[in-house]
């Protein structure tokens, strides 16, 4: 289990993202992130070898050639 | 027969003849509207005599012999996250309160050129953020067959309209289930087609790489026929695929005879009794219409919800992150704790859920060789009271006199995990009604199909609708 305190949420929020947030807040945040984290960690389980992020060339080619195009 | 009783291939057909008027259509909708939405708080926005300008031009334009198409003439209802020109578009926020975006989304914009009466702006859970529709802002969405239960969501609004018969069809958005899951607990179809299908430009998005729009319609015909229109590619949405749009009507009254369906096993737990004797009766017969049913199983689809969780997190906090800095108590307590819970989601995380994410699309393909569609049920349960259901990390307000586990429903468990699967893995998957449980309340199942085969799906839905027969109608 990822040990996320609140107390490491708050600075994170502070630090980071320019955002105060609740002790109580920050508690809730905590459970809920560090519980997404270590969940995240047995995806790692998984045969992921060989596998890329299905981010793709063609999508980023696509998009930047939306950006340059005269809106339709 | 009325014409709040026709579904829109009805009301197209007499429109089409001219034997009635969109006129007329669109005055029975508003009306019902303005005496039963009180009650159901489905729409935001009701922009009345705007649909009646666009019902007599499109009864101008058909008397003339200038049809259109299915939708000329037909009111439709708009999920609030579609852009609408000049028309307040909120989002179901306080944040968007005051917008009015100057272009139409896409999909909105293929109907209004087939000639579509907007009847208005549906509510939605706030920022399609989350399952119940129970908005602190434009208020509590209300599900038709017992007001004091939600209708799902995040399109709560758009299912709830198609069964309060305040319009005939609805477009709704899906993340994580928000077309699916108001469809199955309203009693209703929902559509979310393959990912990238359906153009998402000019749709306030939550998760860019999961976000869907599609039909919540009263009948499979009509999602069929909605899709035929909003379906293709879009030259402002990179992502929106350039595989041709077939007439996905063509095969709706095929049948299933020797078509295989296969009963996903990792969704088939912890269902109600309810749902459980209703998802084998719909098994059965679909069997007894000629389909072979049996069992398949992707492994890897309970960690589907983990990435989908993973990545709306990161994603829908990368859109919200410059509000969250000015304007945070501008949301609602439980979308702000969700958007919260995104700042500490490491990068690492989001990129191993995007790998994961492959996985499980191949594991979903895998298991769909031999077989045309997929089959799970809508949800574990029906609706839930409003107030009752709790997201991770939400925070309601619950009655004192009860104890939370008395009231409490764990959404993942019992809803969002039949799903969220088909966000991740972006392939076609419909919510249709299977009958009313012993509380009186919609059930529902899920036909999924393989990328693209939006056809497949809707033509075994068809086949089981049709066996199904008619459900009754709330009493509202």
């Amino acid at each position: 289990m990822a040990q996320l305190s609140g107390e490491t949420v708050k600075n994170l929020a502070r630090e980071i993202f320019d955002y105060e947030i609740t002790d109580h807040d920050a508690r809730s945040v905590a459970s809920v992130a560090g519980a997404m984290l270590t969940l995240s960690r047995q995806l790692g389980a998984l045969p992921l070898s060989g596998i890329g992020p299905a981010f793709g060339f063609a999508n980023l080619n696509a998009e930047a050639a939306r950006l340059n195009a005269k809106k339709v | 027969m009325e014409i709040l009783d026709l579904d829109v291939a009805a009301l197209a057909e007499r429109l089409r003849s001219k034997k009635i008027s969109p006129v007329e259509v669109t005055k029975a909708y508003l009306d019902r509207i303005a005496r039963v939405d009180e009650k159901i708080h489905a729409y935001i926005t009701v922009t009345a005599d705007d649909a009646l300008a666009a019902a007599k031009i499109a009864a101008a334009e058909i008397t003339a012999g200038n049809w259109r198409g299915t939708f000329h003439g037909i009111p439709v209802g708009l999920k609030d996250l579609l852009y609408t020109k000049g028309v307040l578009t909120t989002a179901g926020s306080k944040i968007l309160a005051e917008f009015r975006p100057d272009f139409d989304a896409t999909a909105w914009a293929r109907l209004k050129a087939q000639g579509a009466v907007m009847l208005g702006k549906l509510n939605l859970h706030e920022f399609a953020y989350g399952i119940t529709s129970s908005n602190p802002h434009w208020g509590i969405c209300r599900n038709p067959y017992a007001l004091d239960r939600i209708p799902g969501g995040s399109s709560g609004g758009s299912a709830a309209a198609i069964v309060a018969r305040t319009a005939p069809a609805t477009i709704g958005t899906d993340t994580g289930g928000s077309i699916r899951i108001p469809a199955s607990l309203c009693g209703c179809v929902g559509l979310k087609p393959t990912w990238s299908r359906v153009s998402r430009y000019g749709v306030v998005p939550l998760a860019y790489t999961m976000d869907h729009v599609g039909p919540i319609t009263r009948t499979v015909r009509d999602a069929a026929l909605m899709l035929n229109v909003i379906a293709g590619h879009d030259p402002n949405d990179s992502t929106s695929s350039r595989e041709p749009v077939p007439d996905y009507t063509a095969n709706l009254r095929a049948g299933v005879k020797g078509m295989r369906i296969g009963v996903i096993r990792e969704l088939m737990d912890g269902l109600s009794a309810d749902v459980a004797k209703s998802f084998q009766g719909a098994m059965r017969q679909l069997t007894d219409l000629g389909a072979t049913v049996d069992e398949v199983t992707i492994p890897t689809l309970p960690t589907a919800n983990v990435i989908n969780s993973i990545a709306t997190f990161t994603e829908a906090l990368e859109y919200h992150d410059e509000w969250m800095r000015t304007r945070p108590n501008d949301y609602g307590a439980d979308v702000r704790r969700l958007l919260e819970s995104g700042m500490a989601i490491t990068g690492v995380a989001y990129v191993r859920a995007q790998r994961a994410r492959t996985k499980v699309l191949a594991d979903a393909l895998a298991a769909m060789e031999r077989h045309d569609v997929l089959a799970a049920p809508g949800s574990a349960i029906t609706a839930p009271k409003v107030g009752a259901s709790r997201l991770v990390g939400e925070g309601e307000e619950r009655p004192r006199a009860a104890t939370r586990a008395d009231i409490e429903v764990d959404a993942v468990d019992k809803i969002l995990r039949f799903t969220a699967p088909f966000d991740c893995t972006g392939q076609p998957a419909l919510a249709i009604p299977t009958g009313l449980g012993s509380d009186g309340l919609p059930l529902s199942m899920q036909i999924i199909g393989r990328p693209f085969d939006e056809a497949a799906v809707l033509q075994v839905s068809a086949a089981y609708e049709e066996a199904r027969g008619a459900i009754a109608a709330p009493s509202i």
